[in-house]
């Protein structure tokens, strides 16, 4: 079979007639939310945003308004984590919307949701795994400072061994749970950059 | 331009070109629950980009670069059962469609070959068999034109001895 002379067969293939009932599908269409894998990371973010300002406002109010307000240090270090997952949240957003371009080349918009797609991996991963230990040993200064204990140094060296344990945990987890998500994805887009690019 | 306006504009544009769609779904999607959600996901990005068309390229370029962007990066699972279809529950309007027998015979043949091409390939036939020049493959695909002159003549001799497998049996064990 020659591809030049199915050229014409190819072109004259019959294709549906546009009819009123289609016209109406199109219209219903337009109305639909996109499936495709970059608008589904940005409803999934809207909802981990969601649940983020529930879940960290009821933290900060139940912190700040009981045990007679002698908790109140623990509500500030949540205060302090809700503005980290404010900027975290935001540029995993401008970064989702940097990552498509429709209506540009096929190869560049490849190239630059790979690119976009590595620097929101990297993000997500670092972001997510110092937030533990750095949230941590905030908790640490402000229990120390409210209760100050005797044997301060030994809280501190145990509190310093579970929290390098849990980083380095929540390190392989991150580095597991962000490829299984996301791993897939990655190798897709750069087997086809290397095949578009080989000659 | 008032929205309902630019709504009626991007109807008629999207029923003129209906036929790059068809194929374009035809190629990337395994079956026909796949192509209709395949369909469904360009009109939408189609849609979304319409505004922000200045027609600073032809309007088949811009159509075609969403569309082979939304089929090749397109990542969700598609079905890989076989479903078979009574021809009376098909859609009114592909029933209108008088097949022929041996046209269609041919069609189905190439492409089944086209199936078993890369996602870049089928673009690249896809592109060929609507006789674009190398020039107007270029901007849509974003690939120097000498490294699309070498992969086409290697997605010809790929296709050609595919059809000589299907044929003659060669290669099948």
């Amino acid at each position: 079979m020659e591809l030049e002379t199915l050229k014409t067969l190819w072109q004259e293939q019959d294709t549906p007639l546009a009819t009123e009932s289609s016209q109406e599908e199109l219209l219903a269409l337009l109305h639909k939310r996109s499936g495709g894998p970059i608008a589904r990371m940005r409803r999934n973010l809207r909802k981990e945003v969601i649940v983020m300002v529930v879940s960290y406002a009821f933290c900060i109010l139940f912190y700040l308004l009981a045990f007679n307000g002698s908790m109140s240090g623990v509500a500030w270090v949540f205060v302090g984590l809700f503005a980290f997952f404010y900027v975290y949240y935001y540029r995993k957003n401008l970064l989702l919307k940097k990552m498509q371009c429709a209506g540009c080349e096929v190869r560049s918009n490849l190239a630059g949701q790979l690119k976009t797609l590595q620097k929101y991996l990297r993000f997500y991963f670092w972001s997510s795994t110092l937030i533990v230990p750095v949230s941590l040993l905030a908790s640490l200064a402000i229990t120390l400072h409210n209760r100050p204990v005797t044997s301060w140094w030994r809280v501190t060296i145990l509190l310093f061994a579970f929290t390098t344990g849990l980083t380095v945990a929540v390190y392989f987890l991150n580095r597991w749970y962000i490829h299984k998500l996301y791993g897939r994805h990655l190798r897709k887009l750069q087997e086809l950059l290397r095949e578009m690019d080989e000659i | 331009m008032q929205y309902a306006e630019l709504q009626d504009a991007f109807i008629r544009l999207v029923n003129d070109n209906r036929g790059i769609l068809y194929k374009i779904c035809r190629m990337y999607g395994a079956t026909e629950p796949d192509r209709q959600d395949l369909f469904q996901e360009i009109v939408i990005q189609l849609w979304r980009a319409y505004p922000g068309f200045r027609g600073d390229s032809k309007f088949s370029t811009w159509l075609y670069r969403i569309a082979l962007n939304t089929a090749i990066s397109d990542l969700r699972k598609q079905q890989r059962h076989i479903r078979t279809m009574d021809p009376d529950s098909l859609p009114a309007q592909l029933q209108d469609i008088q097949y022929n027998t041996e046209k269609e015979d041919q069609l189905q043949s190439l492409y089944a070959a086209i199936n078993r091409l890369t996602e870049v390939e089928k673009a690249l036939t896809m592109l060929y068999l609507e006789d674009k020049s190398y020039i107007e493959m270029e901007d849509i695909l974003g690939i120097p034109q000498n490294n699309l002159r070498v992969k086409m003549n290697r997605i010809k001799e790929k296709l050609r001895k595919m059809t000589k497998e299907a044929v003659y049996g060669v290669g099948n064990a």
